[in-house]
């Protein structure tokens, strides 16, 4: 064996060469420009079958196949056939590969909000504006974050989908025998939660006064960003992290941390050891996606659970979440014309409520609101009044090819802050300096 | 035209033998790595239709530029893991086979519990790992308070994430490593023993003199093989950890899976993943190096 | 009676308990590791028939309360459980197959076979030991998407058709066998297949019975490709099915581990049993590559 295991050494590299002559490359070619607008071009001509990729798992079933149902039987064109690929990220895994294979591209897709940056830059996705403009299809109904969310650089290369936004669930009950409310601005969160953390005899934690998520930046972002953070810099280059107002609000939370009355969520199963602390009166609040309400609301039997947007400054920013729907390029454009009728469908007023109705997610149009329908929903789900009160407030993700590697670095620096003890001074400039390389390299 | 010779014949009907299994080879092995080393002269992002020739320019970042610190980082934590993986399988392993190493009643079947683990699906046993090393409510801090330690932050701690993906990647294969001493130690001819009974050797002795000697065809082997297949875990990391604490377990294949599925970095990934190949080579290179000439197991 | 058989006497019962001794010491070591080995499996299966509130409880329990199998109905209501079985057992049967009509000849050719640079390439079928999927599935992906091969059986077996492992075990089993077996065969005309089939494996039976459970185990395991390059449902297959089950959404997972671990049990029970079955020649089977 060891002769044959050293000999494998140069068998290794030398068959590599060969195995190289044996099978030819293939190269790349450019994909096709998209063609003029002319409304007859984006008709659906013949009958066609088409796939819709999505992450919404079996306990959203019926629905799915209801709207699915729905589509199919008022056109007879179309056949559209619903798949449930995985969570966003089996989404995003799967469709980079078929994109990278330019074969076995479903016909539309959903994608989670942050990739939509990465998406439109490298072309996956196809140019809505020509079939918004040739079909007359109502975009300025969606709020003006959400169409921003949903662009790349003046492309709308999407659709905002199933739309939520970061809040702050707390219990309602608790919080009425304590007499204490969510607070409106971040400065007082330290008296707040001075208020609503309970200690154990030994000085331990009973009750946490809220949890921050730290598997992703999503939920305390906004935070820094109200506090005049810029965690891109306008250079596109650089960060602000570690500016005075971001080491201020680092040293905040890490000060909440410290006293035991908050903690940060990190690792695998983090969100649902969260969850499950809330559900079992363990924390008075956790920051978390306006998406889970009928979750919370479902498991939380003992106790009212509350929704409150996030403590601010003079602005009172958050971001968009969720996910958007996008049509790849790549198709022909049969299959893409069939896809904008279902995706158009998809998005419609009627179609959306039924979404938000049925998930925890937002009613997206804007005359929604207005509505008998939006105060029959309001009627129904109260606690959303926070969101519909807010609904400018909804900004779009920053945009940013470096995004998902400045925002590893910065879990991993907070969650070392945080967690294990290691001082802030110092080395947030050392964080700063690593998410500056990975913004410049990533430009690159 | 000259007829073929039958013995020229039987040799091609020989090769023809092995053509079938050549041929996936070189198609699903050999002919990925040749396009990963084209790749890693490109700056393809893998979203992106065109790509065009940078020259070195991957290579640099990998090994002079910004790329340096994860090499290093996926290095040292592939190495702790490995040899984590290998003390398990050849140490653990070897005790366990001195243990089960008898005929008693009841023994065969406890050898197989012993072994099973090995079979049970990575995608199963990581789960309930997962939910057994949960901090609240998981069954071994449960175990931990009830003897008096404070409960252990398993899988979010920096200090014990490797080790918590060690104790599933143990349980798995320290069995293996028990069946193949075992394996080996039933081959040793009974007469050896027999002989130092006679010369009033103890336990101890004949161990050390004899069954240790003799086994280390079987602990080069073992550690071959464990040390390769210790150098691809992925599956057990990216269900436990997915890379985390801070990068404590971001092994190699797993930072190769990031660059090209989450950074989209196609080029990076070719570059690294040729980097960690030569790595490979390198090393099993160097364990043949040090092992010439102790042992002679070319048959 | 005299003093030196007394203490000849004496002396045996010494060496008879402390036999007694060791015996029951390493029964006591034996058993021991034996619970610790199980211990996951176990917890595994008492897991999936607890209610999802004792599950949940600070203080676990080491028997359930209550006995839920309903779980086992929930999760086969979830998802399409008869689905995935038929796909996994295709494909396990796709990939086992592969291996070892490739393995046998391959181990064949490269032990008793006789042809110019035969060493040479038995190393480029050890390199490919060296190699895990997670780097090279791209270019494989790639190409398997212009052939049209997601979304099928071909799909999911071929990367798995060869495995170096079989062959290299087969190999070396093939090589301990005496030449004048084959010589005696092909004397009475027995031509290579023959050979191959009707003489050589059946003489190394525990090892083929060995590696091909291990062929068997790998190839229902698989995950990493089959999660790829099978995306929809119609050829989804068990580990990656059982995925499924975690209830996440927008990447928040929840707390349903009975009905995961419920899950995990479905999935590896055909691999225990065909364990139980063939375990017995494990022992001989790894015998003669372990030596080598």
């Amino acid at each position: 064996m060891k002769q044959l295991m050293r000999r494998s050494m140069l068998a290794f590299l030398a068959t590599s060469m060969v195995a190289g002559g044996l099978f030819a490359q293939g190269g790349k070619e450019a994909a096709p420009k998209a063609a003029a607008n002319d409304a007859s071009k984006y008709e659906v001509t013949a009958p066609i079958e088409i796939t819709w990729w999505h992450a919404l798992e079996n306990q959203y079933q019926p629905l799915v196949d209801e709207i699915v149902n729905n589509f199919n039987a008022k056109q007879d064109k179309i056949k559209v056939k619903a798949e449930y690929i995985g969570d966003y990220a089996t989404v995003n895994e799967t469709l980079v590969a078929a994109q990278a294979a330019g074969q076995g591209l479903p016909a539309l897709v959903v994608a989670n909000t942050p990739y939509v940056a990465q998406y439109g830059a490298a072309g996956l996705c196809e140019d809505l504006n020509p079939y918004i403009k040739a079909t007359g299809f109502d975009i300025e109904d969606f709020g003006e974050g959400m169409i921003k969310a949903s662009s790349y650089e003046d492309k709308q290369v999407s659709l905002p989908f199933l739309i939520s936004t970061q809040v702050m669930y707390y219990n309602k009950t608790m919080a009425d025998a304590k007499g204490i409310t969510i607070p409106a601005y971040f400065k007082d969160m330290d008296s707040f939660l001075e208020k609503a953390t309970e200690y154990n005899a030994d000085g331990s934690t009973k009750v946490w006064g809220t949890i921050v998520p730290g598997w992703d930046q999503w939920y305390f972002e906004t935070f820094f960003l109200n506090n005049g953070v810029n965690i891109i810099n306008p250079d596109r280059k650089t960060t602000d992290l570690n500016g005075p107002a971001a080491v201020e609000t680092t040293k905040t939370m890490g000060n909440w941390m410290k006293k035991g009355q908050a903690y940060f969520a990190t690792g695998k199963g983090a969100s649902a050891n969260m969850r499950q602390a809330f559900i079992e009166q363990k924390a008075f609040s956790v920051l978390h996606t306006s998406s889970l309400y009928n979750t919370y609301v479902d498991r939380c039997k003992d106790f009212e659970v509350g929704m409150a947007w996030f403590p601010a400054t003079d602005t009172r920013k958050q971001e968009i979440g969720g996910c958007v729907l996008l049509i790849p390029a790549k198709n022909d454009q049969q299959t893409k014309n069939a896809a904008w009728q279902f995706l158009s469908y998809l998005c419609s007023k009627d179609v959306n409520m039924k979404w938000a109705e049925g998930t925890g997610y937002m009613p997206t149009r804007k005359s929604v609101l207005e509505t008998e329908e939006g105060k029959a929903f309001l009627a129904k789900k109260p606690a959303f009044q926070c969101i519909f009160d807010n609904l400018d407030n909804i900004y779009p993700r920053i945009q940013h090819a470096g995004w998902n590697q400045l925002a590893s670095i910065w879990k991993s620096y907070l969650a070392q802050f945080y967690n294990e003890g290691k001082p802030i001074e110092g080395n947030i400039d050392q964080m700063a300096e690593e998410i500056d390389e990975a913004l410049e390299d990533s430009l690159q | 035209m000259k007829s073929i010779k039958p013995r020229t014949l039987d040799h091609l009907k020989d090769f023809g033998c092995t053509v079938p299994a050549l041929v996936l080879i070189l198609i699903f092995t050999y002919w990925p790595i040749v396009r990963l080393i084209q790749i890693s002269f490109t700056n393809w992002n893998l979203l992106n239709d065109s790509y065009k020739y940078v020259g070195f320019k991957n290579w640099k970042w990998l090994f002079t530029g910004s790329g340096t610190k994860y090499l290093l980082n996926s290095l040292k934590a592939t190495v702790i893991y490995s040899c984590g993986e290998i003390l398990i399988t050849l140490l653990g392993g070897l005790i366990l086979a001195l243990i089960f190493n008898t005929e008693h009643p009841g023994y065969n079947v406890m050898r197989a519990v012993v072994f099973m683990p090995k079979y049970v699906a990575m995608s199963s046993a990581a789960v309930v790992f997962l939910w057994m090393l949960n901090t609240q409510y998981g069954v071994f801090n449960y175990f931990l308070t009830q003897l008096g330690f404070k409960p252990v932050d398993w899988l979010q701690d920096s200090h014990t994430a490797m080790l918590s993906v060690l104790m599933l990647t143990g349980w798995r294969a320290i069995g293996y490593g028990m069946i193949i001493y075992l394996a080996a130690m039933r081959s040793i001819s009974k007469d050896y023993y027999e002989a130092a009974e006679l010369d009033g050797a103890t336990y101890w002795q004949r161990l050390r003199l004899i069954t240790l000697p003799l086994l280390t065809p079987t602990t080069l082997f073992l550690f071959v093989t464990t040390f390769l297949s210790s150098m691809k875990v992925f599956q057990s990391i990216d269900i436990l950890t997915g890379g985390g604490p801070y990068r404590s377990t971001e092994v190699f294949v797993y930072k190769i899976y990031q660059y090209a599925m989450v950074d989209f970095r196609m080029d990076r990934a070719a570059t690294m993943a040729l980097a960690f190949f030569l790595l490979l080579l390198l090393c099993t290179a160097a364990t043949m190096r040090i092992s010439r000439g102790k042992v002679n197991y070319e048959s | 009676m005299n003093k030196k058989t007394e203490s000849l006497h004496e002396l045996e019962v010494r060496a008879l308990r402390r036999r007694w001794f060791f015996t029951v010491l390493q029964y006591l070591m034996a058993i021991i590791v034996t619970l610790v080995a199980l211990f996951p499996l176990y917890w595994m299966l008492i897991s999936s028939v607890k209610s999802q509130d004792e599950v949940l409880r600070l203080v676990p329990t080491f028997w359930p309360h209550e006995f839920h199998f309903e779980n086992y109905l929930h999760v086969m209501q979830k998802v399409n459980f008869g689905k995935y079985y038929l796909n996994t057992i295709i494909m396990t049967a796709g990939i086992m197959f592969g291996e070892i009509v490739t393995g046998i000849f391959a181990a064949y050719g490269f032990s008793k076979g006789n042809f110019r640079y035969k060493n040479t390439l038995f190393l480029v079928v050890l390199g490919a030991l060296m190699i895990p999927i997670q780097v090279t599935f791209i270019p494989i992906y790639i190409m398997f998407a212009r052939l049209h091969l997601t979304d099928t059986y071909l799909g999911l077996i071929l990367p798995s058709a060869v495995s170096p492992y079989y062959i290299f075990m087969l190999r070396q089993s093939f090589m301990a066998i005496d030449d004048s077996y084959i010589d005696a065969a092909k004397i009475d005309g027995v031509g290579k297949v023959g050979i191959i089939v009707k003489v050589l494996t059946p003489m190394c039976k525990s090892t083929l019975f060995t590696v091909t459970l291990v062929t068997f185990t790998s190839g229902w395991n698989n995950y990493f490709w089959p999660k790829i390059i099978a995306k929809e449902e119609s050829h989804r297959v068990l580990t990656v099915g059982l995925a499924k089950l975690k209830e996440t959404f927008a990447g928040q997972d929840t707390m349903n581990n009975h009905e995961i671990m419920a899950g995990a049990v479905m999935a590896i029970l055909p691999v225990v049993i065909v364990f139980f079955i063939f375990q017995k020649y494990m022992l001989t089977g790894y015998s003669k590559a372990a030596m080598k």
